[in-house]
């Protein structure tokens, strides 16, 4: 049987004061949410494949093409596997990706589309080769993105431009491509990046120039290429050799901020906020304050944080839907944490917890509507959970 | 922020309080229990407060947000829209997969147990040829994996910068006092922070400032209760702070909110005030940048290698720019000339008939000569100053070897004094260069006194050869012997000493007020009055008559002074610097339509008038200052760096962890030490900093060329300094064009001639890295392992390949990094000096991947190249072209990683992570 839990009691934050958390300076206190769930929704558990044995590390839905909402695909080990979510929590195989070499292991995907609107994998790994799969004509799409030193960490999508993908790298850098053209258009690193392996990377979702990104040097680094535009609409007419682009390195962040103590693994833009997680077992939402005159520096101004139990090991991510109304999160412990973002303090939507989910989830993902919560674990397995129509 | 929510509820807290405040004074407890209360509720308040912000600006947030996705979602379902359109022509597999899916599932009938129960099907290999997926369909849902072809992956490195020369660490880049946190692969998941030992956090010795609510909890406290020291203990007991800082900051707040009323009131003085402030301006803060970040090795802003935070060293022999000889025409109709022609003053002074040759004509060398003797400032301002001090203590001379008193200490205090108070007149030396500088004169001149103490004889004819050498100074200077010689052998001496210099400076003003009063007119008589005066009168009397004089006088000049702005005076004082006493060049280079030759030549006079005034405190000060000397200088060096100063927190641990370096020589110790350019004025003697570091002087050292301790280049001509003949090549460093006599370069093909000091063709060949003639090095798959460097061209023996830049870090950073290095196994650390290490790590050219060999066909040469150590990859043997490049890291034998051990002489390259495998092959 089927065991979920999502029982909850509901209360109004403001009652609940006491629980806010006596962190910072006084009058800069996060309003932390309460890990009792709310009784919004429920949720539960309405499928489950096993892909192997590998371990999978991350999920993903396609927001990029309306027409593909309902199709996502996870990497883990050297494969890359596209599925359907159907109704009745019927989940089936469209394509499967094998990568040659044994010893990939790929850590992240991302859906992108080239300008004619072509459905794109793109997914990275620990060979630090970023395939580009076509799922229309299931062909490797022109070329492979040489140049990471080491293993891809993350791997996003412009939403705005969806050639544009940007990927986080153990080589300390974060770089900027062009699937159209397969061109490496910037590379944020040098003196002012990353001075440790970088995990997580993030496109703002109206701010065309700017990124931000996380890594195991505890910080998190807000970029801007404004200056360097030119070159990324350069990349999209480039009719020469891919490498002979001049790719730009673009040394200085914006912003730095020091908001955890420890590797930090995951970060999101939510609007003009930062949410990024550590190890310590919650997700933050901050504001970062920049100056105009002077980059580089700022204050970082903590809101709001999402307590996540047990989740204190490095490389977990979380996901939001598509207006980023909810955010799901798995723990060490094969639990996952649904809270809803946007309000004020933040409400546990549900827990979702089931006895045969034990090893811990890598990555989640949220359907368009929040509606479906996919969740891939260690041991190899997806987890569907649907919502329960009341 | 406070909302209407906050308002009731502070007022409604504050009504108790107020009664309890009038009732309950003798009961403690319940003042305290009230304050308490107070603060509590204002702490409510301000967390309410917080809450209500976070909560509106999360709505704003989300406003913004949900038109954003709305947008998004458009954009999505527009590339529905038009790639449907399209694909008519076009299949979409993913759509086709995508329909096919949903047919199956129509046409397949659904089970009710089958959802859970069988979903666990374990796949045993990855190797299967087809994937099976939980099983919802049963087989049917099975697809046959695209192959993806492999690409080879590029050997690991961590993302770097090209840098063509070296750079300092910059201090955010350092690792030590930073925690790390390595992930232990070996143990799954586990973390260990480790660096531990002396990388305690010592960010905590930083005061906490105040924050706005920590304000606000004060003010309504103090304001509800009143203040009092109980109020005042119990919150800073709440906010863990002292009680005086509560009271302190109290104090600060009502200040500011009066001023705040103050500018709301009345906005007219705020206009005033920053009109002010625009006004004060001066040229000093226009050319800080050029102080400060200007780097006069390189000659280049922001100079990364030498910093900004250099000291600033004055060579002793610039040369006297613009001595004009061409006289007396007037610059124009203002020119100072043409007016004191038409008045009729070529009469200067019949005592001094030096003066006016000497300021309208100079002879730069005789004057040269006659400073560098003096081992005073070199700033021409201060040549000049003396210039003009000379005549004034001649005539000092005069009365003070009357008054039997050492002659020479005044004198020299003067002198350099005057420098120090030219600097004065600008800005009160507020800046820091100014600073040092005169705490360096002023301790040369301390040095002069007690030279002139120890040998009273030498350095008083020193300082007569100094002076202008009238014969009846000379005269004076005897007699000044004599006294001194008495002054000396009585213990008197010292306690004489501040008199002497207050008489001085007597003298001096009265000097000068002679000399500007003879420009205005009737100087003659007041100089030869005076001079009488002091001669027949004792100091005191004199000195009194004469401050008289000087307040009158230096009334007059003030107000002439007052009509120029502090960016004239400074554009001024430069001139001063740049053309010296020149009042025609002044105004018409750096003053044009500001001010009139006339004015300058009048404020040049007005300026030497103050500089003397000045000069008596300076020397008092020095005096009494003269144990802070150096204390002083090291903070005024602080004071110029402004904010960039950098402190090195930490000491040395002894038994530092030494992590694995490339290194030059098999020896233990570094026999390159670090040059920094000393700034001694005068030849190099046994204090100089150069030689107690055991370097060279430079060219870029203070001191002069003749100084002993200077390398002198070489003389090679046909040998084209390829051999250890030339002295520079034995001793490890590349000519340099400005300091070996025979070295230089051509241009093009020679036809267009060289320059022609050799009177020969021969090309000196050790400026290779200076001149950045290097090969080109291509970067590579090494036949080794991982990455390698490789030659474009073929080259022959002891050819120079290119250099191994990288960043300049200490050894103590380096031990830090090294340890992080050490366990990627990968380490690009290179030890230059004594001083520094090289780190390629993240910044530094395509040669740091030349790999390890112990039977290399290159070597590296740590090499000093206009005073920075550069470390040169040099060809050992003929090299082929495109033959990998390898040089022995000569690693310390204890530290080598196994890879790099003498006896399996692998060649394989420390940084790549399979260890070596045997198929190390040394190529030719």
């Amino acid at each position: 049987m089927l065991k979920y839990s999502s029982v909850s009691s509901l209360l109004s934050g403001w009652e609940r004061g006491g629980e806010m958390a006596k962190t910072g300076q006084l009058g800069c206190e996060a309003a932390v949410g309460s890990l009792t769930p709310a009784k919004k929704k429920e949720y539960k558990v309405s499928n489950r494949l096993h892909e192997g044995k590998r371990p999978l590390y991350a999920i993903s839905f396609n927001f990029i093409d309306a027409r593909y909402y309902d199709v996502f695909a996870t990497v883990g080990g050297n494969r890359v596997t596209v599925y359907r979510c159907l109704e009745q929590g019927l989940i089936a195989v469209l394509q499967a990706y094998v990568d040659e070499d044994k010893d990939e292991s790929f850590y992240t995907l991302s859906w992108a589309c080239d300008l004619d609107g072509t459905p794109l994998l793109v997914a990275g790994g620990s060979n630090g080769i970023i395939r580009v799969i076509n799922a229309g004509t299931e062909k490797i799409h022109k070329v492979s993105f040489v140049g990471h030193g080491d293993s891809v960490n993350e791997i996003r999508t412009q939403p705005l431009k969806p050639s544009l993908v940007v990927s986080a790298s153990k080589d300390e850098s974060v770089r900027l491509w062009n699937v159209h053209t397969g061109i490496c258009i910037l590379i944020f690193a040098g003196a002012g990046g990353h001075r440790n392996e970088v995990l997580s990377v993030d496109f703002h979702p109206s701010d065309i120039y700017r990124i931000a990104s996380c890594g195991m040097d505890n910080t998190v680094k807000i970029w801007s290429m404004k200056e360097f535009w030119t070159y990324v609409e350069k990349s999209f007419t480039w009719t020469d050799l891919p490498s002979k682009f001049p790719t730009k390195y673009v040394q200085f962040p914006v912003f730095i901020a020091s908001v955890h103590s420890n590797y930090v693994d995951c970060t999101r833009w939510l609007g003009d906020f930062v949410l990024s997680k550590s190890v310590d077992n919650e997700i933050v939402l901050w504001e970062p304050k920049t100056k105009e005159q002077s980059p580089g520096e700022g204050a970082v101004d903590i809101l709001q944080k999402y307590p996540v139990p047990e989740c204190d090991i490095w490389f977990i991510k979380f996901s939001c839907d598509f207006h980023y109304n909810a955010a799901a999160i798995g723990n060490r412990e094969g639990k996952i944490y649904v809270w809803e973002l946007q309000s004020s303090p933040p409400v546990l939507i549900a827990r979702l917890a089931h006895a045969q989910c034990k090893s811990p989830i890598r990555q989640t993902a949220l359907s368009f509507d929040g509606s479906t919560i996919l969740s891939c674990c260690e041991d190899g397995s997806i987890w569907r959970w649907d919502v329960v129509q009341s | 922020m406070t909302s209407k929510a906050s308002f009731s509820a502070s007022a409604s807290k504050s009504e108790p309080s107020a009664g309890l405040q009038i009732t309950g004074i003798k009961d403690g407890n319940h003042i305290s229990q009230d304050i308490l209360s107070v603060i509590d509720s204002s702490k409510k308040q301000l967390v309410v407060d917080r809450y209500i912000y976070i909560k509106k600006i999360m709505e704003e947030n989300k406003q913004k947000l949900s038109s954003i996705t709305q947008h998004l979602y458009n954009l999505s379902k527009f590339r529905r829209d038009t790639t449907i359109s399209n694909t008519d022509t076009d299949v979409n597999l993913l759509t086709r997969r995508q329909d096919d899916a949903l047919c199956t599932l129509n046409s397949v009938e659904l089970s009710g147990g089958e959802k859970d129960g069988s979903s666990c099907q374990e796949e045993s290999s990855y190797a299967s040829s087809t994937v099976i997926l939980g099983s919802n369909f049963g087989g049917k849902n099975a697809v046959r994996p695209i192959k993806l072809p492999e690409v080879p992956k590029l050997p690991p490195y961590t993302t770097w910068i090209f840098l063509d020369r070296n750079q300092r660490m910059t201090e955010d880049q350092s690792v030590v006092g930073r925690r790390r946190i390595y992930y232990d692969r070996g143990c799954g998941e586990a973390l260990i922070c480790s660096d531990s030992e002396d990388d305690v956090v010592e960010d905590e010795d930083e005061k906490k400032q105040f924050g706005s609510t920590e304000d606000y909890i004060i003010r309504m406290a103090i304001q509800k209760v009143g203040l009092s020291d109980a109020v005042l203990d119990l919150l800073a007991q709440c906010l863990g702070r002292n009680t005086d800082e509560i009271r302190a900051r109290y104090e600060s707040i009502i200040k500011i909110e009066k001023t705040e009323e103050c500018v709301k009131k009345g906005e007219d003085g705020v206009d005033i005030k920053t009109e002010d402030a625009l006004s004060e301006k001066d040229l000093d803060a226009a050319s800080d940048s050029f102080d400060n970040l200007f780097c006069r090795r390189c000659l280049v802003f922001d100079c990364r290698l030498h910093g900004c935070s250099q000291d600033l060293v004055f060579p002793s022999e610039k040369q006297l720019p613009w001595s004009n000889s061409d006289d007396d025409t007037p610059c124009g109709m203002h020119c100072h000339r043409a007016v004191s022609k038409s008045e009729g003053i070529a009469a200067m002074n019949s005592q001094m008939p030096h003066d006016s040759e000497l300021q309208t004509q100079s002879s730069g060398s005789a004057r040269a000569s006659l400073y560098t003797k003096k081992k005073s400032h070199c700033s021409s301002v201060g040549r000049r100053a003396k210039y003009h001090q000379g005549e004034s203590t001649s005539s000092n001379a005069r009365v003070v070897s009357e008054s039997s008193e050492s002659e020479v200490h005044p004198r020299q205090d003067i002198m350099s004094v005057k420098v120090f108070s030219s600097s004065k007149i600008k800005q009160d030396g507020k800046y820091g260069i100014r600073k040092k500088d005169n705490k360096r004169i002023a301790e040369q001149v301390l040095l002069c006194m007690r030279k002139r103490q120890k040998k009273m004889v030498s350095s008083d004819s020193d300082s007569i050869v100094s002076g202008h050498l009238w014969p009846h100074d000379m005269k004076l200077r005897s007699n000044t012997r004599n006294a001194n010689r008495d002054s000396n052998s009585s213990s008197q001496n010292k306690i004489v000493k501040s008199p002497i210099i207050r008489n001085s400076r007597k003298k001096g003003l009265s000097q000068q007020d002679t000399i500007n009063l003879a420009y205005v007119e009737a100087q003659n008589d007041s100089t030869g009055e005076i001079v009488k005066e002091s001669l027949a009168a004792g100091c005191d009397e004199s000195s009194r008559k004469e401050e008289f004089v000087d307040e009158s006088t230096c009334k007059y000049e003030n107000t002439r002074g007052k009509s120029w702005k502090v960016i004239e005076q400074s554009l001024f004082v430069k001139g001063l610097e740049i053309f010296g006493r020149n009042s025609c060049l002044i105004a018409r280079n750096l003053l044009c339509g500001m001010k009139t030759c006339m004015e300058v030549f009048q404020y040049m006079n007005y300026v030497e008038d103050k500089k003397t005034y000045g000069a008596a405190d300076g020397a008092n000060s020095l005096v009494e200052g003269y144990a802070k000397g150096n204390e002083l200088q090291t903070r005024s060096r602080f004071l110029r760096r402004r904010g960039r100063v950098r402190r090195l927190k930490y000491t040395w641990k002894s038994a530092g962890y030494h992590s694995i370096r490339k290194r030059i020589t098999e020896k233990k110790d570094q026999p390159c030490r670090q040059y920094n350019p000393c700034g001694c004025q005068s030849a190099c003697g046994k204090q100089c900093p150069c030689l107690v570091n055991g370097t060279c002087c430079e060219k870029y050292c203070g001191c002069p060329k003749i100084c002993k301790n200077r390398f002198r280049g070489c003389h090679c001509a046909k040998s084209q300094c390829r051999s250890r003949q030339c002295p520079c090549f034995a001793a490890d460093r590349e000519c340099d064009p400005d300091v070996c006599r025979n070295c230089w370069i051509g241009c093009g093909d020679g036809t267009l001639g060289g320059p022609n000091q050799g009177g020969d063709n021969y090309e000196c060949r050790n400026m290779k890295l200076l001149l950045k003639q290097q090969q080109r090095v291509l970067l590579g798959r090494s036949d080794v392992s991982g990455w390698g460097a490789f030659l474009k061209n073929g080259v022959g023996k002891h050819e120079y390949l290119g250099e191994y830049t990288g960043e300049l870090i200490s050894h103590r950073e380096a031990d830090k990094r090294g340890k992080i290095y050490d366990r990627e196994n990968s380490s690009f650390l290179f030890n230059l000096n004594d001083q520094f290490v090289l780190d390629a790590y993240r910044k530094g050219d395509k040669l740091k991947f030349a790999n390890h060999s112990p039977n290399p066909n290159c070597y590296a040469k740590v090499i000093m190249v206009a005073g920075d150590h550069r470390v040169g990859i040099f060809a050992k043997e003929r090299i082929n072209a495109g033959e990998e490049l390898f040089y022995d890291y000569r690693y310390e034998p204890d530290r080598a990683p196994a890879w790099a051990r003498k006896p399996e002489a692998s060649g394989s390259r420390k940084g790549e992570t399979q260890p070596s495998s045997g198929r190390a092959k040394k190529l030719a």
